[in-house]
């Protein structure tokens, strides 16, 4: 319940912060989210700035000499679209680290589903590719070309897709067979 | 290439809502008519794949990100349905697990990557067999990705026009088409090219092995 009021809190939050354009509202706004955010919340600030620093760099940075050359006021807009945007990364960060996907989506039992498989799926894929590439490097004496870093990258992403399939066809059966998938 | 949080209006992603919803409720028929049990698991590995593809990332002056996306894949394989709502759950991934992407700007990236960019490679995929399978899948996924990309440059290059202030200030994205456009369609011609050779090497192996579906 908890993990379920936090979604729906966070979809709105996001949403209402689309909304404003006062630079004082959303500062107001990302000072109550930091502060309500609990401990960690430097750790959470950094992760939610590092996220969409490219970005925001990229466009401060292209506005603030487009607005210069033209003669246009340019820190209002810089203010709003920063504010705006690390505002809506604190507030997602936070949900990716507190809101619990699974306990959230327990009413939706096929959305739960899916999100089950395709992430069960991702960490297979992960850990298949870093152990194939473990498995290269040892067998490597020297330093792999370019074109044998391909064609070896190419081998090894194939045989981790035949071994993902093969191991998400094990888990759909032992899913089916246990009345996981009956609905 | 997917658009961030906070760099589009409501005034494009409310639309974009109301335009993907009875989108994904169809998608989502299609998939329960042909889902069995074969099926899902091919399904989960690729839509898999697709998320890590998805998440080596390469930020673009036009505002958004460059990587490879594997929906032309997912089209390719499944069918443009069934890629349309895998690529949703992708992006949503993105968006509740790593924390990239958006969710305001979900519907928008997936109408843009998942519908337009499925359909137009699974399209072009059809119209060119003729040219010979790894033709026609290269150049088919090739034009998939770009077109994705001239969607979403629009997109993001009309937010001045349509989110500003009383002063003409923008709202949201500042830039027009004239910088979205080249900013983005040039660095995704050569990411296009790479996820075009990617598509064909995994594709021929789908075929290989039988797991591409009968796309309708």
């Amino acid at each position: 319940m908890k993990h379920r009021v936090a979604l729906w809190s966070w979809l709105a939050a996001v949403v209402a912060t689309t909304l404003v354009h006062a630079p004082m509202v959303l500062g107001a706004a990302l000072v109550l989210a930091l502060l309500a955010s609990g401990r960690g919340r430097v750790r959470l600030l950094w992760r939610a700035t590092r996220m969409v620093a490219p970005v925001l760099l990229l466009l401060s940075a292209g506005y603030g000499m487009l607005a210069w050359w033209q003669g246009r006021p340019v820190v209002d807009y810089l203010v709003l679209l920063n504010l705006r945007v690390v505002l809506l990364a604190l507030l997602t960060a936070w949900a990716v680290r507190d809101i619990d996907l699974d306990r959230a989506l327990a009413p939706y039992p096929v959305a739960r589903r899916w999100f089950a498989i395709v992430r069960s799926q991702v960490t297979v894929f992960r850990r298949l590719a870093t152990e194939y590439r473990a498995a290269v490097l040892s067998r490597s004496t020297v330093p792999p070309t370019l074109r044998q870093r391909y064609r070896a990258g190419a081998a090894l992403g194939l045989a981790a897709l035949d071994k993902a399939v093969y191991n998400s066809e094990a888990l759909t059966q032992g899913m089916r067979s246990r009345g996981a998938l009956d609905d | 290439m997917h658009i961030p949080d906070g760099l589009i209006s409501p005034q494009t992603y409310l639309p974009a809502l109301a335009l993907a919803a009875p989108l994904w409720v169809m998608a989502a028929r299609s998939v329960r008519a042909r889902m069995g049990d074969e099926m899902l698991p091919r399904l989960a590995v690729f839509t898999a794949l697709a998320f890590l593809l998805s998440t080596l990332m390469l930020p673009l002056p036009g505002g958004t990100s460059g990587h490879l996306v594997g929906v032309g894949l997912l089209a390719l394989v499944f069918g443009p349905w069934i890629a349309f709502l895998a690529y949703t759950l992708v992006l949503l991934l993105q968006a509740l697990v790593v924390g990239a992407g958006g969710i305001t700007s979900l519907p928008v990236n997936a109408l843009a990557l998942g519908f337009v960019g499925g359909w137009c490679t699974w399209g072009l995929y059809r119209l060119l067999r003729g040219w010979g399978e790894t033709m026609a899948v290269a150049v088919a996924t090739w034009l998939g990705v770009m077109t994705a990309a001239l969607l979403l440059a629009l997109v993001l290059g009309l937010q001045p026009v349509i989110a500003h202030g009383p002063d003409g200030t923008p709202l949201f994205f500042p830039f027009g088409p004239a910088v979205t456009l080249p900013a983005l369609l040039v660095p995704h011609a050569f990411i296009a090219a790479g996820e075009a050779a990617l598509t064909v090497l995994v594709f021929r192996h789908a075929r290989r092995r039988r797991w591409v579906e009968t796309a309708t």
